[in-house]
């Protein structure tokens, strides 16, 4: 079975039990890999009753077919179970070594079940699976129990995914870490894998992927690595990271400023990744066989930070504009605490931020929140709420539940920008109308790597072999709604074989090297074909656990438009997209349900 | 009266639109960097053209169409068919989308120029005040 390793390995944590599983070659075939086999096995094993945080929810890890083979930018690992933030499907796709290291140990993908009845680690090593009690790094923050974790294994070059103390808590947006302060950030995965005393997963092995067609392969592999220097978004990328790309989204208005509410703000231009790249950044880093290298390594002198992982661009909005800080070393300092703990960025800044608006309009007052003052711009508050949000303390333990509990908790709950209750990213759909489908339609709610819309109409590398056109990014047509929807379909796939999204080489290129991998002699018309199928069991799955098409919608505060600023009063036509959508998908328009 | 596209009467107009133009000033207030924008020949123009446009801190002090980029100095040289220009001036391709799809081509700093998104838009927004005459 050319492009994958052939098995998983199932571990059973409450009957301390593990064992090997032939890989489903027709679910492969069908699904690709990635969080699209997840989603397959997952449909399997979950209903409309499963607990996210119970110990019938699998905890899936699993690699793609490019995943370890030459293929340049293909080093990821999606983490995927139901969602203990919106309680739907939930995935989270990281970078680093991990997804590799997971093959060259033995395995196309990991499933996980049960409770342990202690904190237990996870060591995968040359095929062969161990649990091992984990009492002395429980409370551990992410970076030191990577590092004891390898020590405990005897083994420096072990890659190891682990939670912090934000996961133990049960924080529902906590991440997974790997790799330092590489993130599987959304949906709560780090929740999910502390429900299960599940402390750190590490992989070491040797073993090579089988390709079909190695010849080939390097082949388009060295054209690949050639078009990388070609490509201008590569380009900005590899000069100043995602931090790249803020001075462009102000411009747009596609960076939120102010909860969401605020169309122009002049200090946000301080957060820019030119400026981080002059003033902060001391290396820039790259994951498994990655030309691009987008990772940044900083600096925090001013708090006595000497090393930091990013931030990225999505980090220094929800860090920074959206809560008013126009600091870069408040917000370096605030991504750390993040990665220290184990916390996802995006919903973490935007659940403060919410809190920060609450408390402006009186909502929330220092009788709820321990005498502590929330106010917009105030660095050290928000440094103060991530402590206590990861260690549940206080008014902390609200936070932790995510905006969407909060807002319920204080019966405002059209202030919370989410969407199927998870937080809006950092890229307003009032900036590029697009977005609107992208959120409203993701399968995991809110998120800008189900088809990042913003991308295409800035000229990314959109696919146009398959329709995805870059154009007018206010055009709210049907026809926008149905490129949004064939975007979606696109990085659907990408999440499959898995392939970072910043690597857009050509569907030519993307198709010869997914046909060299596998063998499989698709071509051009099934790539978007088989994203749609993934797109499509995702939503069985969530329609089986409650949504309906009333949940195709944007949030109150994105359905207003901004005075001033790139956004340039615009409100998207949110019925007309999805009529596009829903006909490039084969859904129902009046139900929004699959037709098949 | 429209005034002819390349020519060094429109890149003159140009400038003396970006020094009247306060959003411009503001964009650029620190921006130090000459342009020359090479217009190459495509089907709806037979020629090649040079526009240098001068940049320094939010003013354009020097505008002049010139016989080869030889002739003047410029930290960056963006150079793209007449068609693909005339989509620039009118607002139907953004020239962000421009330069990232390699329709327009962008030689000199990057960072520097990714920097100051706000100018250009005010710079293409100043394009489009211009009456021009393409020839048609």
């Amino acid at each position: 079975m050319n492009g994958y390793m052939g098995r998983l390995l199932r571990v059973d944590l409450t009957e301390r039990r593990m064992w090997d599983e032939p890989l489903n070659e027709e679910w492969a075939r069908k699904y690709v890999g990635g969080s699209g086999l997840a989603a397959r096995i997952l449909y399997e094993m979950v209903d409309g009753d499963t607990d996210p945080l119970g110990p019938e929810n699998p905890l899936v890890l699993m690699t793609g077919p490019l995943v370890g083979t030459p293929m340049p930018s293909a080093g990821r690992l999606s983490v995927c179970a139901l969602s203990p933030l919106t309680s739907i499907w939930g995935e989270s796709n990281t970078g680093g070594f991990v997804g590799p290291e997971l093959r060259f140990a033995g395995y196309d993908g990991v499933v996980i079940t049960g409770q342990a009845d202690h904190p237990v680690w996870l060591s995968i090593v040359e095929g062969r699976a161990e649990l091992h009690d984990a009492a002395d790094l429980w409370g551990l923050d992410a970076y030191e129990t990577q590092e004891r974790v390898r020590a405990a294994l005897n083994e420096p070059k072990a890659r190891v995914l682990c939670i912090g103390p934000a996961g133990e808590h049960g924080v529902r947006f906590a991440a997974v870490m790997n790799d330092h302060g590489r993130a599987a950030g959304r949906t709560g995965m780090g929740a999910v894998m502390g429900a299960k005393n599940l402390k750190a997963i590490a992989l070491r092995g040797t073993a090579k992927v089988p390709v079909a067609d190695p010849d080939g392969l390097k082949a388009v592999v060295r054209e690949i690595n050639a078009n990388v220097d070609e490509d201008m978004a590569a380009m900005a990328l590899r000069l100043a990271g995602t931090a790249g790309y803020v001075d462009m989204a102000l411009m747009y208005g596609d960076l939120p400023i102010r909860y969401y509410q605020q169309g122009e703000w002049e200090p946000a231009s301080n957060l820019s990744g030119v400026l981080l790249a002059d003033r902060y950044l001391t290396q820039s880093t790259a994951c498994y066989r990655c030309p691009i290298a987008c990772g940044r390594e900083t600096r925090a002198p001013s708090y006595g930070l000497e090393k930091a992982d990013g931030p990225e661009y999505e980090t220094l909005g929800a860090l920074g504009s959206l809560l008013m800080i126009d600091d870069l070393e408040a917000v370096i300092y605030a991504g750390h605490l993040c990665n220290l703990y184990g916390l996802d960025t995006i919903s973490t800044g935007c659940t403060i931020g919410l809190a920060c608006e609450m408390f402006e309009r009186g909502v929330l007052t220092s009788a709820d929140t321990d005498g502590i003052e929330i106010r917009y711009g105030d660095a050290a508050v928000i440094h103060r709420l991530i402590e206590m949000i990861a260690r549940r303390e206080g008014f902390g333990d609200l936070l932790a539940e995510g905006s969407a509990a909060l807002a319920e908790r204080f019966g405002v709950p059209e202030l919370a920008v989410v969407v199927n209750r998870l937080e809006v990213p950092m890229h307003d759909p009032r900036a590029f109308v697009g977005m609107a489908v992208t959120y409203a339609l993701s399968p995991r709610g809110a998120c800008h790597m189900q088809g990042d819309m913003y991308g295409v109409d800035t000229g990314q590398g959109p696919p146009v072999e398959l329709g995805i056109i870059p154009g007018d990014r206010f055009d709210d047509s049907e026809e926008k709604g149905r490129i949004a929807a064939r975007q979606q379909a696109w990085r659907n796939l990408y999440n499959g074989m898995i392939l970072c999204q910043f690597q857009n080489p050509g569907v030519e290129r993307v198709l010869r090297a997914l046909n060299a991998v596998t063998g499989w002699g698709l071509e051009p018309e099934d790539l978007l074909r088989l994203g749609k199928r993934i797109v499509t069991l995702k939503r069985r799955l969530n329609l089986r656990r409650g949504l309906t098409r009333e949940n195709d919608r944007l949030p109150d505060l994105l359905m207003r438009p901004l005075a001033e600023g790139g956004t340039e009063g615009t409100v998207p036509d949110v019925d007309r997209l999805l009529a596009g959508a829903y006909a490039e998908f084969g859904w129902d328009p009046e139900t929004g349900e699959p037709v098949d | 009266m429209a005034i002819k596209f390349p020519s060094d009467e429109w890149i003159k107009e140009l400038s003396r639109l970006l020094n009247e133009s306060e959003a411009y000033e503001r964009s650029a207030k620190d921006w130090e960097g000459d342009f020359i924008f090479i217009v190459e020949p495509d089907e709806a123009y037979p020629e090649t053209a040079y526009l240098f446009l001068g940049l320094y801190h939010g003013k354009s002090p020097d505008a002049a169409m010139v016989a080869s980029p030889d002739e003047r100095e410029a930290e960056f040289v963006i150079s793209a068919p007449f068609s693909t220009w005339r989509q620039v001036i009118e607002g139907k391709l953004d020239p962000i989308q421009g330069m990232m799809t390699r329709k327009l081509k962008l030689k000199g700093n990057m960072m520097k120029i990714m920097r100051y998104p706000k100018a250009a838009k005010e710079i293409v927004s100043c394009c489009a005040k211009i009456p021009t005459d393409f020839g048609d």
